[in-house]
């Protein structure tokens, strides 16, 4: 750093242009070299992207363990389509839906652990509300306490801001379904509110 | 939408969506898409592959015996044959499964002509017929112990009824062996 400062201007400003990262800043320009299955930019893209795939599937899920499981399945499978991956829409959209159908898979693939994670999860306060603070964290934990399908759809619809197009193509259900079910999601999430003293 | 629907719309949209796991997930991402990948092979697919390969090249070579034993060989003395390794054995499909009877009645009937077979070849053909039988009936006892473990498995079932059907074969064809020398009519 001393040197930089004693050196002339016109020499330390081209080594400041050596300690910038690569020029290689665009998204695409990423995407592109983890197509050619370069893993470094796969890892660079996993660390743009991880903490809004991780903080989705933890909110699906409600479970630390699962949420990490379901994150990794993800990118690994998102490894393995990414030559399928067009650029039709936003790669972290295509992420997320990546993200979604893992969490899904998950569910089906073992409802009984689901039900004990579920048992176990009531038991404990949720690891979602520790992210949120004050009545954000009493909602996040009434957010966590919907049934599974509610959950899913307020998860997706209200706190992403996907349309219930969006919502319903990712979940695999009619978009009416996922208007109903945020309806539901409101009405109980209303109600747990209201038991708590949650301000209207 | 009401007012509460309102806030809590807002409210939700106050909610993080961003949020970092407690750990590095990164390393077992990488360790997986570095891994080889991997046959959609099973091990048990693996083996049972393999056995009917196993069974069908020994079915080869001892036709292949048989046959030239059968074109050149004259006559030979008549040798006891030990047929403690020969005894038909009792098959079954493992705990859940038996074998139609046709089979135990056709096994018994191809016994006692492949015995008597047996004692007129030489005894370099009759010790690669009793290796090649010992190989098919190997391949039978693991396909059934495979299938003790999975009594449902189609695949199993299906080897395992190909591979007494090639252990039937070959004590037929070795059995029938003078009927078909005496068949013949160029020689």
């Amino acid at each position: 750093m001393e040197a930089l400062l004693t050196a002339p201007a016109s020499d330390y400003s081209s080594q400041m242009v050596s300690l910038e990262r690569p020029a290689l800043t665009d998204e695409a320009d990423w995407i592109a070299r983890a197509q050619r299955s370069d893993s470094k930019a796969f890892e660079y893209l996993y660390r743009m992207h991880i903490d809004r795939v991780y903080g989705l599937c933890l909110r699906m899920t409600g479970n630390v363990s699962e949420a990490e499981d379901c994150a990794q399945d993800a990118f690994i499978q998102a490894w393995s389509k990414l030559d399928r991956f067009r650029g039709d829409s936003a790669f972290g959209t295509w992420l997320h839906r990546i993200a979604v159908n893992a969490v899904l898979g998950r569910i089906r693939k073992s409802k009984r652990e689901q039900d004990r994670i579920q048992i176990a999860f009531e038991q404990s306060s949720s690891p979602v509300s520790a992210t949120d603070h004050g009545e954000m964290r009493d909602l996040s934990e009434a957010v966590d306490r919907l049934p599974e399908g509610a959950r899913h759809v307020f998860v997706l619809h209200a706190v992403y801001g996907y349309s219930h197009e969006e919502t319903g193509n990712m979940l695999d259900i009619a978009a009416g379904t996922s208007k109903a079910q945020l309806h539901r999601a409101r009405r109980l999430l209303a109600q747990q509110l209201k038991e708590q003293g949650f301000e209207e | 939408m009401n007012e509460t629907d309102d806030k809590l719309a807002m409210a939700a949209r106050g909610l993080a969506t961003e949020i970092a796991p407690e750990r590095d997930l990164w390393p077992g991402i990488e360790a997986a898409i570095n891994a080889p990948k991997r046959s959609r092979w099973t091990p048990i697919l693996a083996q049972a592959a393999a056995v009917v390969l196993l069974v069908g090249a020994s079915s080869m070579v001892t036709y292949v015996v048989v046959k030239y034993d059968d074109a050149n060989t004259p006559p030979q003395t008549v040798v006891q044959v030990a047929p403690s390794n020969l005894v038909f054995e009792q098959a079954a499909f493992g705990p859940d499964h038996t074998l139609d009877s046709l089979y135990g009645r056709a096994g018994g009937n191809v016994e006692s002509d492949l015995d008597r077979e047996l004692q007129n070849l030489s005894p370099e053909a009759r010790e690669d017929i009793n290796r090649n039988l010992a190989v098919m009936r190997q391949a039978i006892d693991e396909i059934s112990a495979a299938l003790e473990k999975e009594p449902n498995n189609v695949f199993l079932q299906e080897l395992l009824v190909e591979a007494y059907g090639n252990e039937l074969a070959m004590m037929n064809r070795v059995g029938n062996m003078t009927q078909r020398v005496m068949a013949r009519k160029d020689i």
